[in-house]
């Protein structure tokens, strides 16, 4: 690579746009799709892709920080606490004071953005290993996401958060808004990974830190931007789980979510190895494990099933990735 | 030399020892510990009396926390990112075939733990050949085994859990007893400390201390390339691993089974898992993540440490806000032996 390139030739230089494992995603998910509604009637209606969309969101919206976070070389095991604190905090709020849609998304994006910035800064400045950290963080969240929860369960939540929801008030034109947001937030941060320098920093600071350093890069500015924004990312995704239950809230909200994005990431094709990764494919990741989710329970097997094909998908997602990997290093 | 400087350099000696050596430095943690709660209960701060038999009671957590402590030791320390996530999900399956296989099928007692050891070996041993020959990053071959897995010890039985005649028979085995000849002088130790902790402690010792295995597996978990070129089989090692990791975990499945008096499917999932605080236990035993540095000993005191701490503190509080406290001491203690680690690698240069 040379460093007097001309634009034209910078754009070439660029992968391309749509990796092989996101278009194996997409037929694979469009397979299941058509499998799915031609042995069960009721899964192409609105009543069934509607929660499915919803239920995506989350996992998609955390996965797309977790995806910048994992380029980095990192990881972030304590998303499910945050979540947990993020929600509880939120959920308090809107009981306690009645408080609207704006507010209450500001909250617990404030309060995610807190919480990444604890992650952000330990990692980026205690130079120690990430999922060691955030092992550590996971429980000082859950402590005092149980702290806040005091005892038992937050009641009586009202409907303010309902643009996120799964009813009326959360769709426009049929397409759930927190699905839509997501979307909006996953192209913008694949735009700005793939096209912008201080998006290129992340896969530098992956592909080699000490490189990256010497190159010019913030490397530690970046590392916690990466953590930053991943806890503000959770902010927002907890608005969208208090949104999609009921009014009551309870401890084991967020619990093992941290596994599900990971799963999602490493689907999506972005390599825990750092330097490489989308965040369009975690986006289809995300939407592949809820779509098994949803298909399992549709075909009447046991829910608890869908936990087999997921660790099958991540194999299969991961194993192909080798493949090619070693394919790419022979040639 | 004036007798200043000696001083000052005996100091700085005592303070480099504690940041580099890490058994010593969680002995007198432990130490501190223990005649911390043991003032409070002086004090008449505690709701129970903090003793040598509460302390002595409280061994049997560490017995499934101090194997599995150990069995991810030893994949953390075959390198290359080393780490199971599926410990949990192994204990929950392999459970389940005991509790089949003593609790339904009614095979002898002996002949179901072999069987439930061997089964885990088994499923250890898809971990250690989907990393070590195929060469999957074993933090996404252990995520997708954990689902798996778990997935499996739910479905198998219907969700219900196996609590027949036998099984509930078992909780004998997690009784305290009173030791031979100096038994009278202290506390009762649970009996699953002598049948299950103390044999596996040894084995592992004895394995990375006194085999050329264990020699091996330092060696490939320092510098992989360079064992490859010493000749070493690099990828059988590090399959073996996880082999010993599944096989340990198998163990504390029966170890499980018989502490509940029932083969759970969600045993070593429910919760945070048991996988999350066997990492901690293995990193705050000064097992070093990127591998090839970590001892027996240290994992085993730093289990006494968790242990021990967790005991006091449910002491400490009344009703349910002690188990609220025992994670911002696990957190805490965490994050301190991590930069600490962080600290001791920039200053006295580490590996």
């Amino acid at each position: 690579m040379t460093i007097t390139a001309t634009p034209p030739a910078k754009i070439k230089n660029l992968p391309s746009p749509v990796t092989g494992q996101e278009i194996v995603l997409i037929g694979v998910i469009a397979v299941l799709w058509a499998a799915l509604a031609v042995s069960t009637p009721a899964f192409l209606t609105a009543g069934s892709l509607q929660p499915l969309l919803v239920a995506t969101a989350p996992v998609a919206l955390v996965g797309v920080g977790m995806t910048i976070v994992i380029i980095t070389g990192g990881i972030d095991v304590s998303v499910g606490a945050a979540i947990m604190v993020c929600s509880v905090i939120t959920a308090k709020t809107l009981v306690g004071s009645d408080v609207n849609l704006a507010v209450a998304v500001l909250i617990s994006v404030l309060a995610g953005g807190a919480l990444g910035l604890i992650n952000g800064f330990l990692i980026a400045y205690g130079r120690v290993h990430a999922i060691i950290i955030t092992f550590g963080t996971a429980n000082l969240f859950m402590f005092l996401g149980l702290q806040i929860f005091g005892s038992g369960t937050v009641n009586g939540i009202p409907g303010t958060l309902g643009f996120f929801g799964r009813g009326e008030a959360g769709r426009t034109l049929g397409i759930p808004h927190a699905f839509l947001i997501t979307a909006l937030i996953t192209a913008a941060v694949w735009w700005y990974l793939r096209h912008t320098a201080g998006g290129r920093h992340f896969f530098a600071i992956g592909g080699d830190a000490q490189a990256a350093r010497l190159a010019g890069v913030r490397v530690q500015r970046r590392v916690l931007l990466a953590y930053l924004t991943t806890g503000v990312l959770v902010g927002l995704a907890s608005c969208f789980v208090i949104a999609q239950g009921t009014s009551t809230l309870d401890q084991s909200v967020g619990s093992g979510k941290e596994l599900a994005v990971i799963a999602a990431v490493v689907i999506g094709g972005t390599s825990i190895m750092g330097g490489r990764g989308s965040v369009l494919g975690t986006f289809l990741g995300a939407l592949l494990v809820q779509t098994v989710a949803s298909g399992v329970t549709q075909l009447g097997w046991r829910s608890q099933l869908s936990d087999l094909f997921v660790g099958i998908f991540i194999i299969v997602a991961v194993g192909a990735d080798l493949l090619r990997a070693r394919a790419r290093r022979s040639r | 030399m004036t007798a200043t400087t000696l001083e000052k350099r005996e100091k700085t000696d005592l303070t480099r020892l504690f940041l580099t050596q890490r058994i010593p430095l969680l002995a007198v943690l432990i130490v501190i510990v223990v005649v911390t709660f043991f003032i409070n209960d002086a004090g008449g701060y505690l709701t129970a009396p903090y003793d040598f038999d509460y302390m002595s009671a409280a061994l049997i957590t560490a017995v499934p926390l101090a194997m599995l402590g150990l069995a991810e030791m030893l994949v953390i320390l075959s390198g290359r990112g080393g780490i199971d996530l599926s410990v949990g999900a192994i204990v929950s399956l392999a459970g389940m075939l005991f509790g089949f296989a003593y609790g339904e099928w009614g095979w002898p007692l002996w002949l179901a733990i072999i069987a439930t050891a061997a089964f885990g070996a088994l499923l250890g041993a898809v971990n250690g050949f989907l990393v070590s020959y195929i060469g999957f990053p074993a933090l996404i071959a252990t995520l997708a085994t954990f689902y798996a897995y778990k997935s499996l010890a739910i479905v198998v039985n219907n969700q219900q859990p196996i609590s027949t005649e036998p099984i509930q028979q078992l909780f004998s085995l997690s009784r305290s007893v009173e030791l031979p000849i100096i038994g009278q002088y202290i506390p009762d130790v649970p009996l699953g400390i002598f049948t299950f902790l103390l044999p596996t402690v040894v084995a592992v010792w004895v394995l990375m201390a006194r085999t050329a295995y264990g020699r091996r597996l330092y060696a490939i978990g320092t510098n992989d390339v360079a064992a490859r070129w010493a000749g070493l089989p690099v990828r059988d090692t590090r399959f073996k691993a996880y082999v010993y990791a599944g096989l340990i975990s198998g163990l504390v499945a029966v170890v499980t089974v018989a502490q509940f008096a029932s083969a759970r499917p969600d045993a070593g999932v429910s919760g945070n898992g048991m996988a999350l605080p066997a990492i901690t236990i293995a990193v705050l035993g000064g097992v070093a993540i990127t591998g090839g540095i970590g001892r027996v000993a240290g994992v085993v005191l730093a289990t006494l440490l968790i242990v021990w701490l967790n005991a006091g503190i449910l002491l400490a509080f009344v009703g349910n806000e002690g188990s609220q406290y025992q994670l911002l001491a696990l957190g805490t203690v965490l994050v301190f032996a991590a930069l600490l680690n962080g600290l001791t690698n920039r200053k006295y240069g580490g590996s």
